[in-house]
C-alpha cells in the first residue's frame, strides 16, 4: 500500500511535468526599439507566452530571516512578448507582485523589486548552454539587471570627495546648504540598471565600460510588475541574429528579501524569431522521454539522496547541490550532462569557505573536478528515467 | 589565511570609555555618505546590549564542524539607532533646538549600567570593538560575488567596492557585526584598519589617539613586537569570541583587577571581587584563567623584584615599541607588486597652516580659498 501511494504522488506530479512552458515567438516590427517601455505601441500585437519562474534553491544563503520567509516558495507565472527590428530585441515580462518595494537608502534592511533577462555567449550547441543563473566556466552568461533602489551614490571615480560629506557636517547654512544639497543630488543615480558578465557563482562581473547596451524600465501597478528591455542584436557578448536564441527571466521580490539568488527564475526558453529550424525548440521545449516514477526508484537506489535534497520533504544537504526545485530551472540536456559528465558544469564553489567539509569539488592541475561520480555507465533508458524524474522536482505555481 | 597578520592587543584593564578611539575613526572614515550610523570603532560597556543591540545572539560565525552559521541583519532604528542630529539652521530664525529624528535607540544607549545591584555588588568594564580581520572571516565565507578579500601582505580584510552588490549576506556571517551595509551606496563597508595609514607607517587612527594607551599593532610573527609576546609569548592577550570560529586578530587583555563587594552595610567584603569571572570565561574562553594567573603572577614579581617584561610592556611606554609597523615591508610589497601606496588620509583632514585649502571650500565657493581651510 505504501509503495502504490508513492507512486501515485509521483504520478501526479510527473503530470504537471509535462505541462512546460512553451517558446516565444518574437516579432517583427520596423518600429524604433531604443526608446521602449510598457506603454510603446509596440506591444500591441505581440504574441504573449507563459513562462514560470520558479523559486531558486539549489543553494541556501546564510540569511536566517530571509531563510525562513522564503521556505514555502511556489512558482510565479509572468507573461512575456518580444518584438525585434533588423537591430535591436526587446522584452516585457509582467509578473505578479503583491507588494511594491523600492530599496531604501536609509535603511539597512530594505530590498529591491526587480528582473533580469539572461543571454547565453554560445548557444550554437543547445545541449552546452550555460549554467542557468549566471553561467558557468567557458559558457558565458550575459545578464541585463533592473532593480527598483532609490537615488544612490555609487563611488564614482570622479574624486568628487567633497561631496561625500554629512551637510550637517560642512561649515554651509542657509543658502549656501541648499546649494551644496543640490550639487550632492545631481550626482546620486536614479536608475539601478546593470549588465554583468557570468561564468559562475562569484565570478559575476559588471559590465562598466559601455560595451554593452540596453535600456530597461520597470512600473507598478494593479499587484504586478511590467519591465520592459530593449538592447542590440549584437555587441561583444553576444550575437542573437539567428532563427531562434536561448533566454532566461529572473525576478526578485524585495518584500521576501530577494537579492541575488533569493530570486525566482525560469529555464532557459527559446524565443524563435524564424520558424523552420526546431533544434532549439526542441532542446527546451521537446517532449520529455522516460519515466518519472522508474526513475524516482532508480535515483534512491543510485544514492542520489546521499547528496542531494531532492524532494522538499527530504531533509537538507550541504554536499550536493539541493534538487528540490531543479525540474523547474534545469534544462534536460543539463540534466544529462550532469549525469555522466558530472565535471562539465561545476559552478565554482559558493560552499568553499562557508562548508569546508563538503567540497562540491576538488581542483586537480587547475580544473575543477566534480565529486559526484560519473554516472556515464547507465543505460540510457535508466537515465533517460531519472532525468524525467528530476524535471518533476519543482514547486507548485502559486 | 595570509602570508602574515597584522594584529591589535587591546588591555582592558586599563580603557577608560572615553571614546576617542570611537571619534577618530569617526571623523577620518565614518562621518559621512551613508556611514553615519556606522562605528566601525565602538566602545560598549559590558555587560550590556553593545552595538548593534545584542550582536552576540545574531548568529553567523562557524560551528564546531566548520560550517558557516545563518544569521540575521540587524534594522538600523532598532539595533544600531538612528544618528541624529539638531536643527542649528532653524535657530537662526528662533526655532527651539530640536533632534531631526525623535531618538528611541543608539549606540552605548546602556552605557556605564552594567550589572549588578548598586553599591553591592555592581560592575562593568569597558569592551572596545573593531573588525577582527579574522584568519577565516565568517563575512568573506558569506559572499557570493568575491568581493570580500583578505590581503595576503598583512590579513587585512576589505570589501572590493567594485565587486560588492549590496547583497549584505557578510553582515549575516560575521559574528561580531563588523561589516555594515551603507544603504546609500548599496554596497558593505567595514573597518579597513587603517590601510592607508599603515603603509605608511602610521598605526590605525583608533590605536594612535588611544588616551588610556591600551592598543599595541604590530605582525603576529614578529617575534621582537609586543603584540607578539603579549599573544604568544606570555599568552595574557586572547581573542574574543573565539568558539564563533572566525579566528579573530584583535586580542583582549582581560580585566584582572575588580574592587570587592559590599556587604548590606556597605561594608568590604573582604576577598571577594565584582567581576564575576564566568563573564570573562564566556567572552573569552578558558584561556582566560591562564591569561590571569600570568597577569597576577608577573604583578607579583614585578612588585617583588621591580622586574617584569610584560609589565613593562603593559605599561605602554612608547609609541614605537607599541606600534611596530615595519614600513620598510610596506614598502618592499609595494616594489615587488608595482603597486603604489595609498596616500595616508583623506586630504580634506591635511588642511592646515602649510597645506593647501580642502576640497569642501575649494568645491564650495568654485576655487582656492586661503589657506587654513576651516574658519
Ligand atoms: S570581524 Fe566580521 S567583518 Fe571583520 S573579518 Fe571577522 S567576520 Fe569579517
Ligand atoms: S581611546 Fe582607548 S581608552 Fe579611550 S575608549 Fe578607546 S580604547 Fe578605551
Amino acid at each position: 500500500m505504501k509503495k502504490l501511494t508513492s507512486t501515485l504522488v509521483a504520478l501526479a506530479t510527473l503530470a504537471t511535468a509535462v505541462a512546460a512552458d512553451s517558446a516565444i515567438d518574437a516579432r517583427k516590427v520596423t518600429t524604433s526599439l531604443d526608446k521602449v517601455s510598457n506603454t510603446s505601441s509596440v506591444w500591441n500585437g505581440a504574441k504573449f507566452s507563459t513562462v514560470t519562474l520558479y523559486p531558486q534553491t539549489t543553494i541556501e544563503f546564510n540569511d536566517k530571516k530571509a531563510n525562513e520567509i522564503n521556505a514555502e516558495n511556489k512558482a510565479v507565472k509572468a507573461q512575456v512578448a518580444a518584438v525585434y527590428n533588423s537591430a535591436k530585441i526587446a522584452f516585457l515580462i509582467k509578473w505578479p507582485d503583491g507588494t511594491k518595494n523600492v530599496q531604501q537608502g536609509n535603511r539597512t534592511d530594505s530590498y529591491a523589486d526587480g528582473f533580469a533577462v539572461q543571454f547565453a555567449s554560445n548557444y550554437a550547441n543547445p545541449a552546452e548552454l550555460p549554467y542557468i543563473g549566471m553561467g558557468s566556466e567557458g559558457r558565458q552568461a550575459l545578464i541585463h539587471l533592473q532593480k527598483q533602489v532609490v537615488k544612490f551614490y555609487e563611488p564614482n571615480g570622479n574624486g568628487d570627495v567633497a561631496t561625500q560629506v554629512n551637510p550637517n557636517q560642512t561649515e554651509l547654512f542657509g543658502k549656501d546648504l541648499k546649494v551644496f544639497n543640490a550639487k550632492v543630488d545631481t550626482l546620486a543615480s536614479l536608475d539601478y540598471e546593470k549588465s554583468y558578465v557570468g561564468e559562475g557563482f562569484r565570478s559575476m562581473t559588471e559590465i562598466k565600460d559601455g560595451s554593452s547596451n540596453s535600456q530597461s524600465t520597470m512600473t507598478y501597478g494593479k499587484n504586478a510588475w511590467t519591465g520592459t528591455l530593449s538592447r542590440s542584436l549584437k555587441d561583444t557578448y553576444v550575437d542573437l541574429n539567428a532563427a531562434a536564441i536561448p533566454v532566461a527571466f529572473a525576478v526578485w521580490d524585495g518584500e521576501k528579501m530577494g537579492r541575488n539568488g533569493l530570486k525566482y527564475l525560469t529555464a532557459w526558453t527559446a524565443v524563435v524569431f524564424q520558424k523552420g529550424d526546431n533544434t532549439l525548440v526542441n532542446a527546451l521545449h521537446g517532449k520529455i522521454e522516460g519515466d518519472a516514477t522508474k526513475g524516482k526508484e532508480s535515483a534512491i537506489a543510485n544514492g542520489c539522496t546521499g547528496c542531494h535534497q531532492m524532494e522538499k520533504t527530504d531533509a537538507a544537504s550541504l554536499m550536493g547541490p539541493s534538487l528540490t526545485n531543479i525540474g523547474g530551472y534545469a534544462t534536460v540536456d543539463y540534466l544529462r550532462e550532469s549525469l555522466v559528465k558530472p565535471s562539465a558544469v561545476v559552478v565554482p564553489g559558493y560552499n568553499r569557505n562557508a562548508h569546508s567539509n563538503y567540497a562540491w569539488y576538488n581542483i586537480e592541475n587547475g580544473k575543477r573536478v566534480s565529486t559526484m561520480p560519473d554516472h556515464s555507465w547507465m543505460e540510457k533508458a535508466d537515465i533517460d528515467n531519472i532525468i524525467a524524474y528530476l524535471k518533476t522536482l519543482k514547486a507548485e505555481v502559486k | 589565511m595570509s602570508k602574515r597578520q597584522l594584529a591589535m592587543v587591546m588591555d582592558l584593564n586599563k580603557c577608560i570609555g572615553c571614546q576617542t578611539c570611537t571619534v577618530a575613526c569617526k571623523t577620518q572614515w565614518t562621518n559621512r555618505n551613508g556611514r553615519e550610523y556606522m562605528y566601525w570603532n565602538n566602545v560598549e560597556t559590558y555587560p550590556g546590549t553593545g552595538y548593534p543591540k545584542n550582536w552576540m545572539e545574531l548568529g553567523g560565525g562557524f560551528d564546531a564542524a566548520g560550517d558557516l552559521q545563518p544569521g540575521v541583519i540587524p534594522n538600523l532604528e532598532a539595533d544600531y539607532g538612528v544618528p541624529w542630529d539638531y536643527n542649528y539652521d532653524a535657530l537662526q530664525g528662533g526655532a527651539s533646538f530640536e533632534p531631526n529624528v525623535e531618538p528611541t535607540w543608539g549606540p552605548n544607549w546602556d552605557e556605564d549600567e552594567g550589572a549588578g545591584v548598586f553599591p553591592q555588588d555592581n560592575y562593568f568594564f569597558y569592551l572596545p570593538r573593531i573588525c577582527n580581520h579574522c584568519t577565516n572571516p565568517g563575512c568573506l565565507s558569506a559572499c557570493p560575488r568575491d568581493a570580500i578579500f583578505k590581503r595576503e601582505q598583512d590579513g587585512v580584510v576589505l570589501v572590493d567596492l567594485d565587486r560588492c552588490q549590496g547583497y549584505r549576506y557578510c553582515i549575516a556571517g560575521c559574528p561580531y557585526k563588523k561589516i555594515y551595509f551603507n544603504p546609500k551606496i548599496s554596497k558593505s563597508e567595514k573597518c579597513i584598519l587603517c590601510f592607508p595609514r599603515i603603509e605608511q607607517g602610521l598605526p590605525p587612527a583608533c590605536a594612535q589617539q588611544c588616551v588610556g594607551r591600551i592598543r599595541f599593532v604590530g605582525f603576529l610573527d614578529d617575534e621582537e613586537g609586543q603584540v607578539h609576546k603579549l599573544v604568544n609569548k606570555y599568552k595574557v592577550a586572547i581573542g574574543l569570541r573565539t568558539d564563533y570560529g572566525t579566528q579573530p586578530n584583535v586580542y583582549y587583555v582581560p580585566p584582572t583587577e575588580s574592587p570587592a563587594k559590599f556587604d548590606a552595610n556597605g561594608k568590604i567584603i573582604e576577598g571577594s571581587t565584582r567581576l564575576p569571572i564566568e563573564e570573562l570565561e564566556k567572552l573569552f574562553g578558558p584561556e582566560v584563567h591562564g591569561a590571569i594567573a600570568t597577569l597576577k603572577a608577573e604583578m607579583k614579581k614585578r612588585k617583588e623584584t621591580g622586574e617584569s617584561e610584560l609589565m613593562d610592556i603593559l605599561i605602554a611606554y612608547q609609541h614605537s615599541d607599541m606600534f611596530r609597523l615595519d614600513n620598510n615591508y610596506y614598502q618592499q610589497v609595494a616594489k615587488e607588486s608595482g603597486q603604489h601606496l595609498l596616500a595616508p588620509v583623506d586630504n580634506r583632514y591635511v588642511t592646515g597652516k602649510h597645506t593647501k585649502a580642502g576640497h569642501v571650500m575649494k568645491f564650495f565657493h568654485g576655487g582656492d580659498v586661503k589657506a587654513g581651510g576651516h574658519h
